[in-house]
């Protein structure tokens, strides 16, 4: 057992204990900061697997962007802190047939070769490689992107805008309302 | 490398721009109007003018070949149809009319690259880019509880749908370690019978089944239908059935034999899609909804088409995504006139319209009948095509199952029919006011259908070169 060998079964311990306690805090905020320390979590881990790239991007878009934007959530919807029991029957009873489906299905497939497994190969980029090709190769696909980012912007621009009065009059000729 | 086979992306992309700099200038409807005529009419132009010219975008995975221009001067030709209707856009905000068309815009930009489309990445950021900007335009309702209502329906059900295409890819991608869909049929040609990939292309097509509201992913459609705005819906029962159809063609191609976990699968999806969508229909009141059920019907017939593999079948779906295209927005038509205010119409609306409106009840006539497959209209000829090519193919029970079920629609399109001709109308009823544009729209769309029913022959031959273009 090496050191990489010991920093990734810590790593995996953390990441295991954050999600865990995630899931069952009552408060929405201690949740969404556990989520954040298991996601810095997944990006050390990839950063052990050669990956610096994807660690960078877990820490930017899931501890950075998605997680400000739960917190964001949580503070704008003001939630409280529910006081029924944390996992209602009807909820918990299914999840727990699925999750004994998938174990029964994870130990067959532990214990028994299915004569399937393929070695997949690992392609080492730098970033500067990788961004390289991604401008190069599927530039079609980022300018489709930009769009559905325009998209995105004129959707909240449209959900989150002002809606006028119902009795408002609108049109060419109706006056245009001047709001401080 | 030849550039002039992307002209039809140009213009769109042209028209995006236009529009993203008309939302910055003070709300004006009629120019919004004006704008939007015209630049569909150039995309359609335009469409027509590069139908013979192909391209390749290397590396990226983006063909024009003869099969996607053909498909663009649907779209374009559908769009036309829906700007023609905006004239009255009561139901959108008047500021709100320059993004209604940018995103109008954009989904016809989107769906035009999902049919010329051959790498899986930009297959799968299309379909993303058209669903979320028919997203948007379905929150775009006056009404804005019945907008979100539908939008959040639909979005939900297209994530769902979206994440399991996801999976399909990365199943293929694991049996095959393809990207580009030519690489994927000459992998796929000894995998018929491996479960995997059989798992993986059907799930593949879940995606595109959802855009078609076929069975599984069919639940969006009557309350999409319903809450959002009649232009929209129109589009949504027009332009993304046809670029929906577009896309299976081309997934569908790539296994050229199928395989029978594969065609089997199909058939009872097909079968199920059918009798949903037919018995669905016949209880329904409002008339959106029942369009929206006989859209998901639609969408059985259409995997008959797709699930025969040859290009003869190929070649009749085409032909009836210009039927579909021709029929539906035929209806939405008189749902656009007799809904002037916005309202959605229910069945009893339409009473009296052979009064009110001759030349549109005609139209409607022409295609109810269509729909229904009675000849001599476009229906007809599309349905007769789809299930003599899955006969050639073996497929016979499930075609005779398809006409049992073409005997149940019957019974709803001629209630509407009923409804349009037989009914009096209730003393309360307003006058019925016709723009000027919409009688000679509706007499032009009775004659195509009609004419093209009779002959089908110069659109056959056009579908059956598409159709070998693909492969």
């Amino acid at each position: 057992m090496n050191l990489y060998a010991v920093a990734f079964y810590l790593l995996a311990a953390v990441i295991l204990g954050a999600t865990l306690m995630a899931v069952t805090r009552r408060h929405l905020v201690h949740a969404v900061l556990y989520l954040i320390v298991s996601f810095f979590g997944s990006a050390l881990l990839f950063y052990l697997f050669g990956a610096p790239l994807l660690a960078a991007l877990e820490v930017i878009i899931y501890a950075g962007a998605v997680m400000i934007l739960f917190l964001f959530i949580v503070m704008m919807l003001r939630v409280g802190a529910d006081q029924g029991p944390l996992f209602p029957p009807r909820q918990i009873l299914p999840a727990i047939a699925m999750a004994a489906v998938y174990l029964a299905v994870a130990s067959l497939l532990a214990v028994r070769d299915t004569g399937t497994g393929g070695v997949l190969q690992t392609a080492l980029a730098d970033p500067r490689a990788f961004g390289d090709y991604l401008f190069r190769n599927a530039w079609l696909a980022v300018e489709i992107v930009s769009l559905l980012l325009l998209v995105a912007l004129v959707g909240a621009l449209v959900l989150g805008g002002r809606t006028p009065a119902a009795d408002t009059p609108e049109g060419p000729g109706a006056p245009r309302e001047v709001r401080p | 490398m030849n550039w002039i086979g992307f002209a039809p992306e140009m213009v769109n992309l042209l028209a995006v721009v236009v529009f993203l700099g008309l939302a910055l200038a003070p709300a004006n409807p009629r120019r919004d109007f004006v704008a939007a005529m015209a630049l569909s009419l150039l995309g359609l132009a335009v469409s027509l003018a590069v139908v013979r010219a192909t391209g390749e975008l290397p590396h990226q995975g983006y063909r024009a070949d003869l099969f996607a221009q053909v498909y663009k001067i649907l779209l374009a030709g559908g769009l036309v149809l829906v700007v023609a209707v905006c004239r009255d856009l009561a139901d959108v905000e008047a500021r709100r009319h320059p993004e209604f068309f940018l995103l109008l815009f954009t989904c016809n930009l989107a769906m035009t690259m999902l049919v010329s489309a051959v790498h899986l990445l930009a297959v799968y950021l299309a379909l993303e880019l058209s669903s979320y900007a028919l997203y948007v335009l379905v929150v775009l309702r006056r009404d804005r509880e019945l907008g979100v209502e539908a939008a959040l329906k639909y979005f939900l059900v297209g994530v769902v749908a979206s994440a399991v295409t996801l999976f399909g890819f990365a199943l293929l991608y694991a049996v095959t370690r393809a990207t580009t869909l030519d690489a994927l049929a000459r992998a796929l040609v000894g995998l018929g019978a491996n479960p995997l990939a059989a798992v993986g292309l059907l799930l593949t097509l879940g995606g595109f089944f959802f855009k078609l509201a076929v069975f599984p992913f069919h639940f969006w459609a009557p309350d999409v239908y319903q809450g959002a705005v009649h232009q929209v819906g129109a589009y949504i029962a027009t332009v993304s059935k046809v670029a929906a159809m577009g896309v299976l063609l081309r997934l569908t191609a790539l296994t050229h034999a199928g395989g029978p976990p594969l065609v089997t699968l199909l058939a009872v999806l097909a079968m199920a899609s059918m009798t949903v969508g037919n018995l669905a229909a016949i209880g329904q009141q409002d008339l959106k909804r029942l369009l929206a059920c006989s859209s998901v019907a639609h969408g059985g017939y259409v995997l008959i088409g797709l699930l025969s593999f040859s290009p003869a079948a190929h070649a009749a779906v085409m032909f009836y995504a210009l039927g579909v295209l021709l029929m539906k927005f035929t209806c939405f038509l008189v749902v656009v006139t007799v809904a002037g205010d916005g309202r959605n119409p229910r069945l009893e609306d339409l009473a009296g319209l052979h009064a009110r409106s001759p030349v549109l009840a005609l139209a409607l006539m022409m295609a109810l009948f269509g729909l229904a497959g009675i000849p001599p209209t476009i229906g007809f000829t599309g349905k007769l095509l789809v299930f003599k090519a899955a006969v050639d193919q073996g497929h016979l029970a499930l075609v005779i199952f398809a006409m049992l079920n073409v005997v149940v629609s019957l019974y709803y399109y001629l209630l509407v029919l009923k409804a349009a001709y037989l009914a009096e109308p209730a003393a309360g009823l307003p006058p019925l006011r016709v723009p000027r544009g919409v009688p000679v729209l509706a007499a032009a769309l009775a004659c195509a259908m009609v004419a093209i029913g009779f002959f089908p022959a110069p659109v056959i031959r056009l579908a059956l070169a598409a159709a070998a273009a693909l492969g």
